[in-house]
């Protein structure tokens, strides 16, 4: 078998990765001191908010830069993952098998983004924006706004906060414990995984790009 | 210990707002020079009401309202500070404990931990918590009447009324035993009525749980300005009783599940391996 290895991301995608994965941790862990009152101490004058606010700026400005010098990339990887066929409901069928026992007989061959992956987007996407959208109103609205709407507004960004929490707990467990995903954590961090591990795990995205090299 | 509490009498209170200048006096809450800057603007708006409203550093404001009744303008003051309830939404939201209920029943907190996360100030049925806040890096700190109970500056500790209790000259304000007032504030409501004000009434008695600032008014709330069944807003139970322990369940079950999932998988691998 050769060892030989293929692109899974290219550098500007790992680089925005490791910024806005990086200051979603300052958001996630700044935030959660408000659910742990006997942490409470380490929000006291304010400090915690100040890096929340500096993890914000870089959370929404990052994306954004990227967005500007690379619309293509962004307008693929939307497409990508809120492209949704019959292979994706069979992952979901096969998923628990495969995750728990490793039995892969089930699991329809995935493109460059398996159907977990493409609902990872959908969370970072659309909690992302109530994120964005919620926290501005709480920063610059604070004096201005009604406090029942101030009030919701914290109550949809701390769901936003559960539930994209609890699946970045899913994200990293999936990136850098599971025993299966051995090529992962490479990916995000070289950018390179092996064919072998290509060719198991995106199938249909391996057939892709390995088709010109064949000819040529 | 008993709870204590302030009865405050609209139909003694001539709105001479000793009170007012008490309160800044004792507490060191300097006068400020009402400015944007100072999160109270002036403006000429036709009353005499002044400061036009509470800020980090007045704790306690006269309100004015003027009606007309049967074709008679009446001049009506309210008392405008921390009602210091019972079922207080302030205590309810503060995520640290900062705000926390005095052991005679007021709403006291400790301002050092007061992290300015303002939900306080969202939360409150009577809009009376305020906080300087920097808008754009969010340093802030939260103030309100603390009932004279602030660490240095106790006067109820010393077994002294507060000082707006202490300077009032007509009498419209009482300090003491809350069961005490309660049964005083009953004796003037009645008095009120056999005067003719049919609409007289003691407002704080049982709204959130009981007050510990209890109005005789010789009119409906509403029409001095109080919220006539003030309420928890959904939003505040919505996110303390609800999100918080989904939070800490989503969040559990998830780092559980994801333990689980370890094991078996590992345990698998490791079988496929041999």
């Amino acid at each position: 078998m050769t060892h030989h290895e293929v692109e899974k991301y290219r550098k500007p995608i790992r680089v925005l990765h490791w910024i806005h994965s990086g200051a979603f941790v300052l958001l996630f862990l700044t935030g959660l001191i408000l659910f742990i009152p006997g942490l409470g101490f380490l929000a006291e004058d304010s400090w915690t908010r100040v890096i929340h606010r500096v993890g914000a700026a870089i959370f929404v400005i990052i994306p954004i830069i990227y967005l500007v010098i690379n619309p293509r990339s962004v307008a693929r990887g939307l497409k990508l993952a809120f492209t949704w066929n019959s292979d994706d409901i069979g992952w979901l069928k096969a998923a628990p098998r495969y995750y728990f026992l490793g039995d892969e007989s089930g699991m329809p061959p995935q493109g460059e983004m398996n159907t977990g992956q493409k609902m990872w987007w959908f969370i970072v996407v659309v909690f992302g924006v109530l994120f964005v959208i919620t926290g501005v109103i709480m920063w610059f609205a604070k004096a201005s706004a009604p406090p029942a709407l101030l009030q919701w507004m914290v109550f949809i960004h701390d769901i936003s906060f559960i539930v994209s929490g609890a699946m970045l707990f899913v994200h990293i467990y999936l990136g850098v414990f599971h025993p299966l995903m051995t090529d992962a954590w490479s990916a995000i961090t070289g950018g390179k995984v092996s064919a072998e591990y290509a060719r198991k795990h995106h199938g249909k995205w391996y057939a892709e790009i390995s088709k010109g090299k064949e000819e040529a | 210990m008993a709870e204590k509490a302030i009865l405050y009498d609209a139909t003694k209170c001539t709105a001479c707002r000793g009170c007012q200048v008490a309160c800044k006096q004792w507490n060191e809450n300097d006068e400020v020079i009402p400015t944007e800057e100072n999160g109270v603007a002036s403006k000429n708006w036709g009353s005499y009401e002044n400061p036009p409203d509470l800020s980090p550093t007045t704790w306690l404001k006269m309100r004015f309202t003027e009606i007309e009744a049967g074709g008679k303008v009446r001049w009506l003051f309210t008392r405008q500070a921390c009602m210091h309830c019972t079922d207080a939404g302030c205590v309810r939201v503060c995520p640290n404990g900062s705000l926390y209920h005095h052991e005679l029943g007021f709403v006291a907190y400790n301002k050092d931990t007061c992290t300015g996360c303002g939900y306080c100030i969202d939360a409150c049925p009577f809009d009376v918590p305020r906080s300087t806040r920097n808008i754009i890096t969010g340093i802030a700190k939260m103030d309100k009447c603390t009932f004279c109970t602030t660490p240095g500056l106790d006067r109820i500790a010393e077994g002294w009324e507060p000082a707006c209790v202490k300077t009032c000259p007509t009498g419209a304000l009482k300090y003491g035993d809350r069961d005490d007032l309660v049964a005083e504030g009953k004796k003037r409501v009645q008095t009120l009525q056999t005067a003719g004000w049919t609409n007289a009434n003691l407002y704080g008695e049982n709204e959130l749980g009981g007050l510990h600032v209890l109005y005789v008014l010789d009119d409906s709330p509403a029409i001095y300005g109080l919220p006539v069944s003030p309420q928890i807003s959904a939003a505040t139970i919505a996110w303390k009783d609800a999100i918080q322990p989904v939070g800490w369940a989503v969040g559990g079950l998830t780092i559980v599940g994801l333990g689980m999932n370890w094991l078996v998988a590992r345990a698998n691998a490791k079988k496929e391996a041999k």
